[in-house]
Order: structure tokens, then sequence, then C-alpha cells
């Protein structure tokens, strides 16, 4: 699986717009606005019981959008969504499905038949029943793989899926997990972030929306970069100007580690 | 220092200048401070200092339910396990918890319950474990405080912020923020706690004899100081990100000048 992967990603678009602005520090309870007429409570927002006042409910940053108000969290946990892509574990097997720990609330269930090798359909009109058996990948308790979710709503467990682009078992590398809310920094404004790191520590890396991100280097010393970069992104990912800040920061600890 | 009083109470709560034994007016609340992230394990964490009350508070959650036949089809769940440490109070407290401490858990449960949405975790649990490593006086109001704070500091949606006081009565008079001694000396001992969603009462506890009369000056009293806890807690969830936006900010400003020059 050694192929250019790129995980380009339209819905990390909240983070993104105008990240010159401050932005305001909101936490639960807040009002944000209590100009009902003109605004609107978006995500992350609730209208109080007399309707004259629009609150925030997370810890985050506040964002008007159209005549949207929205907070963008910084904390808090991941909620699968149908198309999301994620990290699994595999930490159970069994004849009928795989449960994978995709750290959410639930365990993701991955059934044989979403398993099947890309490139051969299964059955086909005149031909013999489909052969699952023969054509689905095998996986063990252990492994880590890339999967897509098909189905989650709030009742029912994960569906995922491991046949696609990109998707499939990983192998070597390093994964490590940051708070969910706080991905779409990582990757940047149509992926400036993710191309920067990539492009000076020279490794690859692969970051799903449930907060894991895979990396791999040439050797031990970029992966560490790459690593403490990725906790500073982080831990200050509610600032200003973060992609410049981070070229400069990875530049000068190159030289001061003495690592091309 | 806990003070090392046993069965023994002064005759009087005031001293001759009419302070409280502690130096404080009878508005006065004690010293707080409040941190929040302070562990690393848990999704959401507190802690809290309030005279000489020590408190942490872990959140954990969503998360599946054990045992498992607690778990509600329709909602979530919302735990709260209220634990002293045997050396937080001067006599040993035994560790098994015990009655009080199963009621402190309920009521600090019942009080945050209203302020979560539940009803989009079916089968699932929040869990709220708080330790009070030092006890004087008022624990079940400061970690209702705790609580809320490391609930906010995890990101679960809530509707607002809890702050909890205790007012009471000591020696005919009506004072906010009982410590150890006032709460077993005095005349009447009334936790309050407010929900800042729609500003509703969500925790009202009385104990000891006073005029009814006199409940809406103590609820009168007891919304000041409460508004006074609810800045400390605000500025506790917000500074750990206001202050390294400020300093970022800073360092783009001198960059920018040392480009002009």
């Amino acid at each position: 699986m050694e192929q250019d992967e790129e995980s380009v990603d339209d819905e990390f678009e909240d983070f993104e717009d105008d990240e010159e602005a401050i932005r305001d520090v909101v936490v639960p309870g807040e009002v944000l606005t209590e100009d009902v007429k003109n605004f609107l409570p978006g995500r992350g927002t609730i209208l109080n019981k007399e309707k004259n006042k629009i609150i925030s409910l997370n810890i985050g940053l506040k964002q008007i959008k159209k005549n949207y108000i929205n907070v963008i969290p910084l904390r808090g946990f991941y909620t699968p969504r149908p198309g999301d892509k994620v990290m699994a574990l595999v930490v159970d097997k069994n004849p009928v499905k795989y449960k994978c720990d995709i750290n959410a609330k639930d365990f993701g269930q991955l059934k044989p038949k979403n398993t099947i090798k890309s490139g051969r359909t299964r059955g086909f009109r005149g031909g013999g029943p489909p052969q699952d058996d023969v054509n689905t990948e095998k996986f063990d308790i252990g492994d880590i793989l890339v999967a897509k979710i098909l189905s989650a709503d709030r009742l029912n467990k994960p569906e995922l899926t491991t046949v696609g682009k990109y998707l499939g078992k990983k192998t070597g590398g390093i994964i490590i997990s940051i708070d969910p809310p706080k991905i779409p920094r990582v990757i940047g404004r149509n992926g400036s972030m993710i191309k920067m790191l990539k492009n000076l520590t020279k490794c690859n890396i692969f970051v799903t929306q449930n907060g894991r991100v895979w990396l791999k280097g040439e050797n031990i010393a970029h992966e560490r970069l790459l690593i403490e970069s990725i906790n500073k992104i982080s831990s200050e990912a509610h600032t200003v100007g973060l992609t410049d800040r981070m070229q400069e920061y990875i530049i000068n600890e190159k030289k001061k580690r003495g690592i091309e | 220092m806990p003070l090392i009083i046993k069965d023994e109470y002064p005759e009087t709560l005031f001293r001759k200048d009419g302070k409280r034994l502690d130096g404080r007016d009878v508005n006065e609340l004690r010293p707080i401070k409040m941190e929040v992230g302070v562990i690393k394990n848990a999704d959401g964490s507190a802690y809290l200092e309030w005279g000489n009350n020590k408190i942490f508070a872990a959140v954990y959650g969503p998360r599946e339910v054990h045992p498992h036949h607690l778990a509600k089809p329709d909602r979530g769940i919302l735990r709260v396990f209220y634990r002293m440490a045997t050396y937080s109070v001067f006599d040993r407290k035994r560790p098994a918890p015990g009655r009080r401490e199963k009621e402190i858990s309920m009521i600090i449960s019942d009080c945050i319950e209203p302020l979560l949405f539940l009803e989009l975790y079916p089968g699932t649990s929040f869990e709220i474990f708080i330790e009070v490593m030092d006890a004087d006086g008022g624990t079940r109001c400061a970690s209702t405080t705790v609580a809320a704070l490391a609930l906010a500091d995890a990101g679960i949606p809530m509707k607002s912020l809890v702050s909890s006081i205790a007012v009471g009565k000591i020696d005919g008079k009506i004072v906010v923020d009982l410590s150890g001694i006032e709460d077993k000396a005095g005349n009447a001992d009334l936790p309050i706690a407010i929900t800042w969603y729609n500003e509703e009462l969500s925790l009202l506890q009385f104990d000891g004899d006073m005029n009814l009369d006199e409940l809406n000056d103590f609820l009168d009293i007891a919304k000041n100081a409460l508004k006074d806890i609810h800045q400390i807690q605000l500025d506790a969830l917000k500074s750990k990100y206001v202050k390294l936006q400020e300093e970022t900010n800073k360092s783009k400003g001198k960059n920018e000048k040392k480009g002009d020059e």
C-alpha cells in the first residue's frame, strides 16, 4: 500500500474559514447573541426557553457563518457518521463479523461481505452463488484497518467496510491519537498543513476523523519530530496563523537536532 | 490544616471585631482556586481548592454501561461517584461508600442531569468520579461545582454550568459559605445549586432551624455569591485557551515588526 496517501476530505471546512480573525473562546451556557431576529442557532448552540437568546453548548470557538452562529468545539468525543474514514483496531472476531475499536461509544462491526477484495465481482447473472469465503480478506485480532463507515446512527452499532480506495489493512508505521475535534487543524485549509508536514519531515501521514493519525517516515528522528509537531498543533489548535508558525518550528527543530 | 476540634465547639462563632472565626465577613467567600485538565487519562477533569477543601473530579463517557442491566434503551445515564479519602477528615473515614456518600452522589447526579442531552446517547453512561482529598465543610456544594467544570472540559454538550454554595445561619446571623465548624455548630445550613440556563434552582437542601420568612433572604444572598463562583468557573475554563491565544498574537506581532524593519 505505498500509494500517495492523500486524505482529501471536504467536510473539514470548519476551522479554516477566515483563519486570520481571532475568535472568541466560549463555554457552555454563555450567551452568544440576544439578536434572534438576524441570527439562527447553528451547530453547538441552542435557543433558551424564552427564545430570546442563543447560548453555547460546548467549550469552543464562536463562528458566524451567514446568519448562523456556530460553536466549533475544542474538546469532545468522536461520533461516527456515514462516509467517515476511521482507523480501526480489530479487537474480536467470529465467523459472522469482526469487532473493531473505532474510538467511539460503540464498537464498529465489520462483516465479511464488506471486506471483499476489489477488482472481483460478487456473483453475476448466470454465474454460481457468490463465493464470499474465497474473495473476502481475512484479518486477525490486533490488526489495524483503515475503514469507511457505511451506516451509523445513535441506536445501532456502526457498520464498516474495507472496500474502496486507500482502505484496508495497515502494516508498519506508528499510530498516535489526538482529540477528534482537532483533526481539521492537522489537515489545514485545503490540506496545506498536512502537505507542509509531509514535505518537511519526509513522512507518510494518513489522518482519519476518529482522531487517529498513522505515520511512517524514513527514520525515527523524523517520526519523532512529526509526533511532537502534531501534539503541538493539537494543543494550539485555537490560535491564528498556525501553519506558518509550525513551519518555522519544524525548520528550527531540524537545525537544532541536526536532521535533514 | 484542618481544625482539630472534637465535639467541643466554641461558645460564639464570631470574633470580637464582628468577623467570623476565620476572619471573613458574613458575605465573604473562602478563597477559591479552580483548574481544568488535571488528569491525563480522563476525558475531562478539574481540580478545586475551596478554603480547605481539595477536590478532584474526572469525567468519562459516553461509554458502555457496567453492569449492563443499568443501561436504558432510550437514553443515556449519568452516574456520579462521590468518595471521601480516608485521610480527608480528622477521624479516619471508613473507605466503604456509606449512606452519606450515596446520598451526595445521587443529589449531584440529579442536579446536573437536566443540563445534559442524555436522550442523544441511548445505552451509554457518563461517569463522574469525585474524590475529596481534604474536607472542611461544604463538600457537596464544592463537588457539584467541580463536577460541572469537569463535564465542560470533557466537551460533553451541556446547556450551562452549575454553581453551588451553602448559605446558613450562625449565632442568629445569615452567612454565606459555611466552613466545617460553622456547619456543625451553627443554627441552620442550606445548600443551593443553580443552573445558569434559565437560572433555576437545581438543589435545595435544608438542615437546622430558621424562620420561613428568612428563606428569601437566604436565596438573595446565595445568588450574589453564586455569580462570583460562576465567574471563577468561566475564567478557569477559558484561561487555558485565552492565554495561548494572546501569547501567539504577541509573538506574531513581533515577527511582523521584524519583517517591517
